[in-house]
């Protein structure tokens, strides 16, 4: 009984919608840490206090899954798959590496290899929900929280379907 | 061969007796867990449907609440969406099938004059899957991700894109559970009423409210497999990815509305025809004579359950029909108003000159025909395209569909409840409370009601949590929250004579209305047995007919659960049946399935795994006992 009352509790913390958070908080998600090198770093205090929605939440992640569509990330990246203008994302392999600040940092300040920055055109949650798709992505397995199949043409199985097929590393 | 004991020529005592042997369930827990008595089982499904008419009508004083005011603050827009989605759901899933089902369960049997319903192991089975399909909704609801798709749960709304996480999942899911059981229940009472009608009971000689119920069951068997395959494609795009409603790769959006409403529209008529029943029911006995046109009464409850499936699309106006389409559409809307009509008519006749006793039964009947009239004539307005394209989600559609789900079906089935009351628990409920709470409903729910139509014609969409100030509504919405309350206090103060009365009301007799059907032939609440003796009937009111003493069939064993089964037509005695005894297997099998359903939720593999307790508590149900089949 207390499993089922924990697995239960669990469970709702994946449900929650919260549609927009506290402008204090969001604007407290701004500060990762960093490594001067741009690559790996802490994520802010507030994204451990929020319970690490980002990752674990069905609802924050298909909102990364619309905003991949929205802001053209399709034009580089293809549905993960990678085209000639961008790598794959769903390959397990990173060039900067698989934490969820390294990914959120790829999108807000760009990479010099032709990744442009998106700091300018996304709200502070509105990359932490991207990052946390794009991370999802490549994940070696598919979460219990995952967004499903678009109603497009299928082009690979559904995030909440299949994980990345040649994943050597586990996030 | 061994001499069997039978109750030929016994003592009535000893012929007591004995049945209690058999067909008593144990006491204690146990016995509360295994029993397969439909008047155990069919009491359970009512307290439990209306425990969920309560909760849904909390959900709708939440709404009315936000709703009072414009800029309304009590619920955000998420909640919002979930509780209309929940209320809808609870109402339609949880409360009106559940309910007209259970009376069958409760009354059938005994309006037939038999001693169990058929399967009833299965009986008991669909109670627990239901309960547990209801207890997943609302577990869901108070974990924060309770379906916010709507009762209908439209695609692509609902479907994977742009329903995210689990909670349209549960609606699915809950709908199977709920299929389950409307499925179980309404097999054992088709077969019910077929094969073990009281010797003499012919075709011509069923009660109406009997009749209500076979039609209805029929509606259910033939209407839900479409809610059962839509509900599956669903949950199978959503977690598996198949692509039934996505219409990039060859499928169809609109197939899940074609589908939802096969199943939908028929489901309204399986909320409202047993309520017909229960009418005709309650004004033969008030009116003390026969309803007025038997037969046409009859052939018009066939008729509706026929049309039933020919105007689901009316639904879909809005979403562009081939004018062929809409026309035809129109017309079967239209045309299901005859059959209303002319049971409203044979209603009227049978009132006419007959100088009824007004009890809270019979009040709750006149309620009945001045609310249903008023929501069929809005339905014949929204049954044109034109006009409904103009009021299609619209406030308008609100008032429409609660006037005839309300007045249509709750107002009928409180009146039911008031008058077999005495049959449920053995005692008669309070007269003046019930007529107080008869006025506040009946007051309240016209007030409240009511203003939507305006509502809607000035412009006021469904579904919106909150409307700015500048909007001409907030007057009317004031209104009709304030009105709301006032039903919900008739409610409270239904639900207060009910708990009072089941301790302290007045003791009924065995036919405390006078009566004319078998129900009332036996004592208050019936015993386990039904009937001491199987009735033998010779009119359609046999206890009006012979009111000295009933004629009785003799000859059924008394070492087992023995029941008469007789021919489809005449209702000639044709062979006695064993019944089943009480079994704790329905329950296992129930948890099992319930373990299965929802696991699935979560992976596939459930289907795989969960199969197998299913399967192992299926094979014990089943596993025979070494007891023969009886011939003759
Ligand atoms: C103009 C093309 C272009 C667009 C648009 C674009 N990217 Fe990129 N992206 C790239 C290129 C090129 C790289 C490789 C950069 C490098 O290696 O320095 C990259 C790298 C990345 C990385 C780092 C991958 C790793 O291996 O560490 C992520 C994460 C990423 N992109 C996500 C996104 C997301 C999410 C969007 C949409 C908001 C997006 N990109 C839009 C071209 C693009």
């Amino acid at each position: 009984m207390a499993i089922l009352a924990l697995a239960l509790l669990g469970a709702c913390k994946r449900e929650v919608r919260e549609l927009r958070p506290d402008p204090p908080v969001a604007a407290a998600l701004g500060g990762v840490a960093a490594l001067p090198v741009g690559i790996g770093g802490r994520p802010p205090e507030v994204y451990f206090a929020l319970g690490k929605p980002y990752r674990t939440n069905a609802y924050q992640l298909s909102e990364g899954k619309r905003l991949y569509a929205w802001f053209g990330c399709a034009e580089c990246h293809g549905q993960g798959e990678g085209t000639a203008r961008g790598p794959a994302l769903l390959d397990g392999w990173w060039n900067y590496g698989p934490a969820m600040e390294t990914i959120y940092l790829s999108l807000r300040d760009g990479r010099p290899g032709g990744m442009p920055a998106f700091h300018t055109r996304l709200t502070e949650d509105q990359l932490w929900q991207l990052a946390g798709y794009v991370q999802q992505l490549g994940a070696y397995s598919g979460g219990a929280a995952a967004p499903g199949r678009s109603d497009e043409p299928p082009v690979r199985p559904a995030e909440n379907r299949a994980p990345a097929r040649f994943a050597p590393l586990e996030p | 061969m061994r001499a069997q004991p039978r109750d030929t020529g016994r003592e009535e005592a000893a012929l007591e007796a004995s049945l209690a042997a058999v067909w008593s369930s144990r006491p204690g827990l146990l016995g509360w867990l295994t029993t397969v008595d439909h008047k155990a089982i069919g009491r359970r499904y009512i307290v439990t449907a209306f425990l969920f008419l309560a909760l849904g009508g909390v959900l709708a004083l939440l709404m009315r609440w936000q709703l009072a005011q414009p800029e309304g603050r009590l619920l955000g827009p998420d909640r919002y969406n979930q509780v209309f989605t929940m209320h809808g759901t609870t109402m339609m899933f949880l409360f009106a099938v559940p309910v007209m089902e259970a009376m069958g369960v409760y009354l059938v049997p005994l309006m037939v004059g038999t001693r169990n319903i058929a399967f009833p192991r299965l009986n008991a089975f669909s109670y627990w899957v239901y309960l547990f399909g209801g207890a997943l909704l609302w577990i869901a609801f108070l974990l924060d991700m309770a379906p916010d798709v709507g009762w209908f749960a439209y695609v692509p709304l609902a479907g994977p894109q742009y329903g995210p996480g689990k909670r349209a999942d549960i609606w699915a899911q809950m709908i199977t559970f709920t299929e389950v059981s409307a499925l179980a229940v309404a097999v054992g009472l088709v077969v019910t009423v077929f094969k073990q009608r009281a010797p003499g009971m012919s075709l011509d000689r069923i009660p109406l409210f009997v009749w209500a119920m076979l039609v209805t069951s029929f509606v259910v068997i033939l209407a839900m497999p479409s809610i059962v395959l839509a509900s599956t494609a669903l949950i199978l795009d959503r977690l598996v990815g198949t692509q039934f409603f996505n219409p990039a790769a060859g499928g169809d959006v609109l197939l899940w509305q074609h589908l939802f409403w096969f199943f939908g529209h028929p489901e309204v008529y399986i909320i409202f025809i047993p309520a017909v029943g229960m009418v005709s029911t309650i004004l033969a006995t008030f009116c003390r004579r026969p309803v007025f046109g038997y037969l046409a009464m009859v052939l018009a409850l066939v008729g509706t359950g026929l049309l039933a499936f020919g105007l689901w699309v009316h639904h879909m106006f809005t979403t562009g029909l081939p004018r062929l389409g809409e026309s035809f559409f129109t017309a079967s809307s239209m045309a299901i108003a005859v059959p209303s009509g002319l049971q409203i008519f044979c209603w009227l006749a049978t009132l006419w000159g007959a100088r009824p006793r007004l009890t809270v039964p019979m009040l709750y009947v006149l309620a009945f025909l001045f609310t249903f009239v008023l929501g069929g004539m809005t339905g014949v307005m929204v049954a044109s395209v034109p006009l409904d394209t103009q009021l299609h989600d619209s406030f308008f559609v609100v008032a429409h569909f609660h006037y005839v789900l309300v007045g249509g079906a709750v107002f009928p089935l409180l009146g039911a409840i008031h008058y077999w009351y005495p049959k449920l628990t053995g005692r008669l409920m309070e007269e003046r409370l019930g007529r107080w709470a008869w006025g506040l409903v009946f007051g309240g729910f016209n007030l409240a009601f009511f203003p939507m139509h305006l509502l809607g014609l000035w412009g006021m969409p469904r579904r919106v949590y909150t409307y700015p100030p500048e909007l001409p509504w907030g007057g009317l919405n004031l209104f009709s929250s304030l009105s709301a309350a006032l039903l919900a206090a008739g409610f409270l103060l239904f639900f207060w004579n009910a708990w009072r009365s089941a301790r302290h009301g007045e003791a009924a007799g065995p036919d405390p209305w006078g009566a004319g059907t078998l129900e009332w032939a036996t004592s208050s609440p019936p015993p386990p047995w039904n009937f001491t003796r199987i009735p033998v009937v010779e009119g359609a009111d046999p206890l009006r007919d012979s009111p000295d003493a009933l004629k009785v069939a003799a000859g059924l064993r008394l070492d087992r659960r023995e029941l008469l089964l007789t021919s489809v037509m005449a209702a000639e005695p044709e062979a006695r049946e064993s019944s089943p005894r009480d079994s704790v297997w329905p329950l296992l099998a129930a948890i099992a399935t319930t373990a299965m359903l929802i696991w699935s939720i979560f992976t596939p593999w459930a289907v795989v795994w969960g199969a197998i307790p299913v399967a192992a508590t299926l094979i014990f149900w089943f596993w025979p006992r070494g007891t023969p089949e009886d011939e003759s």
